[in-house]
């Protein structure tokens, strides 16, 4: 897949209403790797901070479920982090308003991140 | 932590509890440690400030080289366990470096986005320069052994 292609991808994300940014992001170090943003967001910001909530969900739910999470979702009182695994250490991460539609976007999230792997 | 100049303080605390690092040096561009966290021996602050000012001063140089207007910015060494963060901010007294040592339960990013608080934080509660300081020439050992007396307490 070529930056061109991911790009394509991460502006279908933020194509849906209420979606403010889409990122690709590798969790272990905390870095954008590609992003598409609307407005004056920080994905460089976004992705340090979403990339530690990962690394401790990801601790979490392997001493809860004994497996790791392929996604993660934070409901917010003012917006939505939906995240899901791709190619280690990549994840595609969305940052919506809460007004999103939410299955919509879990959906396009989960499928183009089985995409990077 | 120890620091030499009091409004230090805060904004360090706050990087070393948001980052999660494990060590912290702040300093001039000089080497002259301003303020630690997590070092226990005076030799290794010491070390860290030289080598941490000799590195940022190799690469501002290489940024030279290479077209860059200023510098690199930050120098970041990651290692398997621990990486390293070495970066020049502007304050009111000039230029000053933070080195931060952080773990794998940290990250790069969490690093420069915490860092890049901090500088601003530091740089807006910085008083301006202090006009006639003795800094050299026969006070200096004096005032070598007093900023190691603040940074270590009674051990050196």
């Amino acid at each position: 897949m070529t930056d061109r292609d991911l790009v394509a991808r991460l502006e279908l994300v933020v194509a849906i209403p209420g979606v403010r940014a889409a990122l690709i992001a590798a969790v272990d170090d905390g870095l954008v790797v590609h992003e598409a943003v609307m407005g004056d967001l920080a994905a460089e910001d976004v992705a340090a901070l979403v990339a530690a909530f990962i690394r401790r969900g990801t601790e979490l739910a392997i001493g809860v479920t004994s497996g790791p999470p392929n996604l993660v979702q934070l409901m917010a009182t003012n917006g939505i982090v939906v995240a899901a695994a791709g190619s280690e250490p990549l994840w595609l991460i969305a940052v919506a308003s809460p007004d999103t539609e939410l299955g919509r976007l879990r959906l396009l999230v989960g499928d183009l991140a089985g995409q990077l792997k | 932590m120890r620091v030499l100049e009091p409004w230090v303080a805060e904004p360090l605390t706050e990087l070393v509890r948001e980052s999660g690092a494990r060590l912290a040096l702040i300093m001039t561009a000089s080497g002259q440690v301003v303020a630690q966290y997590g070092f226990a021996r005076s030799l290794d602050v010491m070390a860290a400030s030289s080598l941490g000012a000799g590195i940022l001063a190799t690469t501002a140089a290489l940024a030279r080289l290479t077209g860059e207007s200023g510098d690199f910015g930050a120098v970041v060494h990651q290692g398997g366990g621990r990486g390293v963060w070495l970066a020049g901010f502007d304050t009111p007294r000039g230029r000053w470096i933070g080195l931060v040592v952080f773990g794998n339960e940290s990250s790069i990013g969490l690093i420069r986005l915490f860092f890049g608080r901090f500088a601003a934080q530091l740089a807006a509660a910085t008083p301006g320069p202090v006009i006639g300081r003795e800094l050299l020439a026969e006070g200096f050992e004096r005032e070598l052994d007093q900023s190691l007396r603040a940074l270590f307490g009674t051990e050196g």
